[in-house]
């Protein structure tokens, strides 16, 4: 079956440009400090010029090399989201899957905790947090992680309800099945579409989050952030700075998030079980 | 108000490939009368009915045309269809509450049409709505109620009264009765005889035999887009013609039959055409078989030829090729290439005398394809005497014999051989009629070297094999290696059915097969000759002294009494209700009861009277004289002068 | 016996319990984090900002945050709209909120209507015309649209429109100082207010679009939009009051989970066009470290969510008579 998946999502338009993005951007955030051509802290450049051989991007009001800028700044950005995203995921599943299973009070309990959650701006908490604490960007990841896990764990949380009736599940425990071999051999590999979905939208959501904290300005100055390139950078609209310092940081961003959105519209669209279109639709 | 469909085909366009819902449909439904649409899933039945209402999805292709009243109906026109679309037709579907919007409560959704159709007041629809719907047994209450409220009963209810609330002129009930109770059937029955009654002109499909007998006036056999058979509803438990019909009968449980399920071998096709740029009109390109989900093929359909000849019990070579239409045949329309269910065996005037005694009387016996006849009679009734001249073993002294539309009397002369391996036969006693000197392999393999069919040894291995896992045993070494008298009789009768099929025969005559088994052995075996005759297709000739055993496993049942036949006739009307009061004594102590109409008497009888009037208690002075012929009555032939027809 | 209580009880007391202790958790926890912070916080308070206290300010501010009033009258102060003084803007914060309120309401509330209704419509008919090149057309462009965040339109809008083009004001919500009649004057907001709801709107409306459209499509399938076809009704009304009708819940449902995250966006956007709402507010208190604004609203907003978020809720289950009436 995960052979033919895999066939399946190449064949559709959105997932190969979200993949060729994502190649590139991975690649991007490897070897970003190898590509810097300087330092980007490095301020002894002549501010505010414009584009040269050696200064692609031109050069900041900081005197900082732009290009060099970018590539620490997309790999922060990637980086938080990956983090943010991954620990959402770990988060949502587990309690999703634990609320599934086993149902009950545990299940009210923790399904109230999501809600609770999810009504909870997570922006004001982070903005509040990042304010007074002033703590490192990975623990804000993490933060933001504890407020996106409550709609995968409601995914999961679905999905298991809906499996654990299934009737192999219960062949399986009719045979002697323990607990954890139904749960890891049964309900792990039919939840596998769903945790690439949650990642992928997490993902993109915390990159989002990212960019929109530094442009506020609630990141440390002296980390490179494509958000807080913007906002330098709008600072100076009048001088002629469109091209080279203003429009790559915009464009990386809305690229990095596009890339995240196609991949994951176009999972969602071929491997949410829900939405098949299948030729027996058609009552003959 | 009439509704033609006329060579109607509907074609749904996929990606690559096409499959054909429809072809070439045509259906007369006049006023005041109910056609019944019968047919599996995957016939096509959803999708004439959505044809009708122009409702099929924009990937189908459609020809042909249908005509309310004699005027066309453009299906183009979208408006003037939609005027159409329930004030003169309406429609109940299949799937009760799926049907409603959930959101909607009831009585608007049933309002609606008057609402937005008729332009009504709302409250005005509302009352109209709320009377039509308590007419239907739904009370104020319910009215007011979501679907995901109310019972599958009451649901139907609502559909039906929602589709009546314009007095459409035709209505179309897509398997009203499925999964409902007996209140609802009543009351969908009502429905249509009230309309009936008004002259409205009703479509019903169904899959429910006796509810689709009991309701409507013709009846349709629907198969994979094809009609099949067309029949007055009358027709359709007991001469059916089409062997499609036939076989689906069998597989219905009924309450007066006792024939266990039989079912249909093998699968039905999967009608996909590769789409190659094909426009309207354009003759179709070959056909393939595509199964989506398996990766093996099913069989290859033909172009043309019929689509039912995988699984028919009397297919021949000229039904994968030759094109087939339907032909009228008495008051039926039947689509078969053989002209409907043939007579594979036809016996005329078939008697037999041994010196001054007489076995068997001139009889007339015909058995069809693919049908179970059992000959039930008393020990000297004559039955193994016509079973033996059936197989070609005895030759009578007079009559006809005709054996897949030939004279039998001429082949036997000719080539005996091959009308041997037409006939399987199993006799009484196997023990007796298996060699104590062969193995079990020698035994089922005579046949084969008989017939010179026994030149590569592998593959005569190979049949015999395949024959003993038909009739469930073992296939190894030391079986084959076993001697009669190491088995035990049921294995051995079982071999010696095997025998008798070794060679594909299309006709089994088996002669009291289970008499000499205990009845746990017996039961296993009948089972098993049962589920042979629904794999293999084979027609069979069961002789049997227990009207009992003959319920269980035959379509129609001949009685014979003192070398004649008395009864002949469908085996569920003679069970139900027998004609030949000797019928009626054999059932009376197969149940163990005192026999009702015989006593008992002498048996030599006088060669001109009847033959039970010895012991028949409603004799009278001309049974003793005067031998009554057989005569139809009540749809079965039977041979009295006073027989008991239920006043 | 758990089981007992949490069914015998009307569905819709369990959800205000939880919100109202959500909202009685986020405000507890507002009052206690400062108390939580290392003792001289307030004097690096403002430190790293320009503002400088008095030696006097300096003193009241610690007191307003070492007293120990007890979480009731705390309470009360907050209903009672007493929320601190910032000494960054000199103001009583109460009164700084109130006068952004307005923007940030008008803004977020027009663009959130517009995207939303907008976004429907469009969904519904898109889904109607399925396989259309219109549909594929539209849904391809729209996925490439979601992708781009608030940040990257609101600056292009504001460098094209604004700066290069200069049709509209790049900044404010009206022309300061300005003595205007009050139709003139709702011209000006209108100007003014164009470019900010275009972003936003252009930010919202791929997501409602596609969400729209894909309920659409779902609905479109089911057995009873066929019934309503049969029965001839007018197409219109076989696609909005069946189709939409049904299409129109998961739509409710996923907004609310959406909104506390729409938030972020409207923030930014309020930045970039120096639009004078809580985003703004918010944004200078931040740079100024005025910790009595920055918590407030950052609370009172929160709170103001949950209580939209709470009412959707019970939109949803008044529109949705499955909910009420499930066995």
């Amino acid at each position: 079956m995960r052979i033919r998946l895999g066939k399946e999502l190449f064949e559709d338009r959105w997932f190969t440009a979200g993949f060729v993005l994502a190649v590139f951007f991975a690649a991007l955030t490897l070897f970003g400090p190898l590509l810097a051509p300087y330092d980007p802290w490095n301020m002894s450049f002549e501010p505010i010029s414009a584009p040269t051989v050696e200064h692609l991007l031109g050069i900041n009001d900081g005197g900082q090399d732009i290009f060099s800028e970018l590539l620490y700044a997309i790999r922060n950005t990637v980086v938080f989201g990956m983090i943010s995203g991954f620990v959402a995921l770990g988060l949502g599943v587990f309690i999703g899957l634990t609320a599934g299973w086993f149902g009950g009070l545990v299940d009210i309990i923790l399904m109230r905790l999501a809600d609770v959650l999810l009504a909870i701006p997570a922006i004001m908490i982070l903005i509040l947090t990042a304010a007074l604490f002033r703590p490192k960007p990975v623990v804000l990841a993490l933060i933001l992680a504890g407020f996106m896990w409550p709609t995968i764990s409601k995914t999961i949380r679905a999905q298991t309800l809906s499996i654990r009736e299934g009737l192999h599940i219960r062949a399986a425990k009719q045979m002697g099945g323990s607990d954890w071999h139904v749960i890891h051999r049964h309900l792990m590999p039919e939840l596998f579409p769903l945790y690439l979905i949650g990642f992928a939208a997490k993902c993109r959501m915390a990159m989002f989050m990212e960019a929109s904290l530094a442009f506020l300005g609630l990141f440390d100055p002296s980390r490179k952030s494509i958000g807080m390139m913007i906002s330098y950078a709008m600072k100076y609209y009048y001088l002629d700075i469109w091209w080279n310092w203003l429009l790559p940081p915009i464009a990386c961003l809305s690229l990095l998030i596009m890339t995240v959105t196609f991949l994951a519209i176009s999972l969602e669209k071929v491997l949410d079980p829900r939405l098949k279109n299948t030729l027996k639709e058609r009552a003959i | 108000m009439s509704l033609s469909i006329d060579r109607l085909s509907v074609l749904y366009q996929e990606n690559s490939h096409a499959i054909q819902a429809l072809e070439e449909i045509s259906l007369e439904l006049n006023s005041g009368k109910c056609l019944s649409l019968i047919g599996e899933s995957g016939s096509g039945k959803t999708t004439l009915a959505l044809s009708c209402l122009g409702l099929l999805p924009k990937n189908a292709l459609i020809e042909g045309k249908i005509s309310l009243d004699g005027r066309q109906i453009d299906y183009s026109d979208e408006t003037s269809i939609n005027q159409m679309r329930w004030d003169r037709m309406s429609i109940v579907f299949q799937n009760g509450a799926a049907n409603l919007n959930p959101v909607h409560r009831i009585i608007d959704q049933v309002a609606e049409p008057l609402i937005y159709r008729k332009n009504l007041g709302r409250a005005e629809a509302i009352v109209i709505a709320a009377q039509t719907m308590s007419e239907f047994g739904l009370n104020h209450d319910e009215c007011n109620r979501f679907p995901q409220q109310l019972s599958g009963g009451q649901i139907q209810r609502a559909l039906l009264a929602m589709a009546l609330i314009m007095d459409p002129e035709v209505l179309i009930l897509d398997e009203p009765t499925s999964g409902l109770d007996a209140v609802t059937k009543t009351i969908v029955a009502n429905v249509i005889r009230t309309a009936r009654s008004k002259n409205k002109s009703i479509l019903l499909i169904t899959h429910d035999l006796e509810f689709a007998v009991h309701n409507s006036d013709t009846i349709a056999m629907l198969y994979l887009g094809q009609i099949m058979e067309k029949l007055p509803s009358g027709d359709l438990f007991n001469s059916p013609l089409h062997p499609y019909t036939m076989a689906l009968v069998r597989s219905y449980p009924a309450m007066n039959t006792a024939r266990d399920l039989g079912g249909i071998r093998g699968d039905a096709f999967y009608r996909t055409m590769h789409q190659h740029g094909r426009k309207k009109g354009d003759a179709y390109s070959h056909i393939h078989i595509q199964s989506p989900d398996y990766e093996h093929e099913s069989g290859h359909a033909p172009p043309t030829g019929c689509i039912f000849q995988n699984r028919c019990t009397q297919a021949v070579d000229s039904c994968r090729t030759e094109p087939v239409a339907l032909e009228t045949i008495g008051d039926h329309q039947v689509r078969c290439i053989r002209h409907g269910i043939v007579s594979l065996l036809s016996l005329k005037k078939v008697e037999k005398k041994y010196g001054n005694v007489v076995a068997l009387r001139p009889t007339d016996l015909t058995i069809k394809a693919g049908e179970v006849f059992s000959l039930v009679g008393e020990t000297g009734s004559g039955k193994t005497t016509l079973a033996m001249i059936a197989a070609g073993v005895l030759k009578p002294e007079n009559g006809t014999r005709v054996f897949d539309g030939q004279d039998m009397d001429k082949w036997i002369r000719s080539d005996y051989k091959s009308l041997a391996r037409q006939t399987g036969v199993v006799f009484q006693n196997p023990a007796e009629s298996i060699s104590h000197r062969f193995t079990v392999f020698d035994a089922v393999a005579e046949p084969l070297k008989i017939h010179g069919l026994y030149h590569n040894e592998g593959e005569s291995h190979k049949k015999v094999k395949e024959v003993l896992s038909h009739v469930h045993l073992s296939t190894d070494k030391s079986f084959l290696g076993r001697y009669p008298h190491e088995l035990n009789m049921g294995a051995l009768q079982r071999v010696s059915i095997a025998r008798a099929l070794v060679l594909n025969p299309s006709l089994l005559i088996a002669d009291e097969p289970t008499s000499s088994l205990d009845p746990s052995v017996q039961a296993k075996v009948l089972k098993l000759l049962l589920d042979l005759q629904t794999e293999l297709g084979l027609s069979m000739l069961f002789v049997t002294h227990d009207i009992g055993l003959a319920r269980k496993i035959s379509d129609r049942i001949g009685v014979m009494l003192q070398g004649q036949l008395v009864e002949i006739g469908p085996a569920s009307l003679i069970i139900d209700r027998p004609t030949h009061p000797y019928t009626q004594l054999l059932i009376d102590s197969a149940c163990g009861l005192s026999p009702a109409f015989s006593h008992p008497g002498p048996d030599v009888v006088d060669n001109h009277g009847c033959p039970f009037s010895a012991r028949c208690s409603r004799v009278k002075d001309i049974c003793k004289h005067k031998n009554p012929p057989l005569l139809e009555r009540d749809q079965r032939l039977a041979a009295c002068h006073f027989p008991l027809i239920l006043e | 016996m758990i089981d007992r209580i949490t069914h015998s009880a009307p569905r819709w007391l369990g959800m205000v319990i939880a919100f109202g202790l959500t909202a009685l958790v986020m405000i507890y926890l507002s009052y206690l984090l400062p108390r939580l912070l290392p003792g001289d916080f307030v004097t690096s308070m403002y430190s790293s900002s320009q503002v400088t206290l008095t030696a006097e300010q300096e003193t009241e501010l610690r007191a307003y945050y070492t007293e120990e009033p007890g979480f009731y009258r705390y309470l009360a102060r907050l209903a009672g709209l007493d929320w601190g003084y910032s000494y960054a803007f000199l103001t009583p914060v109460s009164t700084l909120f109130f006068s952004a309120l307005p923007w940030t309401l008008l803004l977020l509330g027009t663009a959130h209507i517009v995207s939303m209704f907008i976004g429907f419509v469009v969904g519904v008919e898109t889904a109607w015309r399925r396989n259309s090149r219109l549909e594929k057309g539209m849904v391809s462009f729209m996925t490439i649209l979601e992708g781009v965040p608030e940040i990257s339109t609101g600056v292009i809008l504001l460098v094209l429109f604004a700066l290069h083009l200069e049709w509209f004001p790049a900044a404010g919500a009206n022309t300061a100082y300005a003595e205007l009649s009050s139709c003139a004057w709702l011209i000006d907001i209108g100007h003014h207010l164009v470019l900010p709801l275009a972003t936003l709107v252009i930010a919202y409306f791929p997501g409602n679009f596609l969400l729209a459209r894909n309920s659409m499509v779902t609905v479109i399938k089911q057995a009873y939009i066929t019934t309503a076809r049969a029965k001839g009704l007018p197409a219109r009304r076989v696609r909005y009051a069946h189709g939409a009708r049904n299409a129109l819940l998961p739509l409710v449902t996923r907004f609310g989970l959406r909104l506390a995250f729409m938030i972020t966006g409207a923030l930014v956007v309020e930045r970039i066009f120096s639009y004078p709402g809580l985003g703004t507010l918010l944004f200078n208190a931040i740079k100024a470290r005025d910790l009595p604004v920055i918590q407030s609203v950052a609370l009172i907003s929160s709170l103001m969510v949950l209580a939209i978020i709470l009412g959707l809720e019970i939109i949803y289950r008044i529109i949705d008579p499955r909910v009420e009436y499930a066995h």
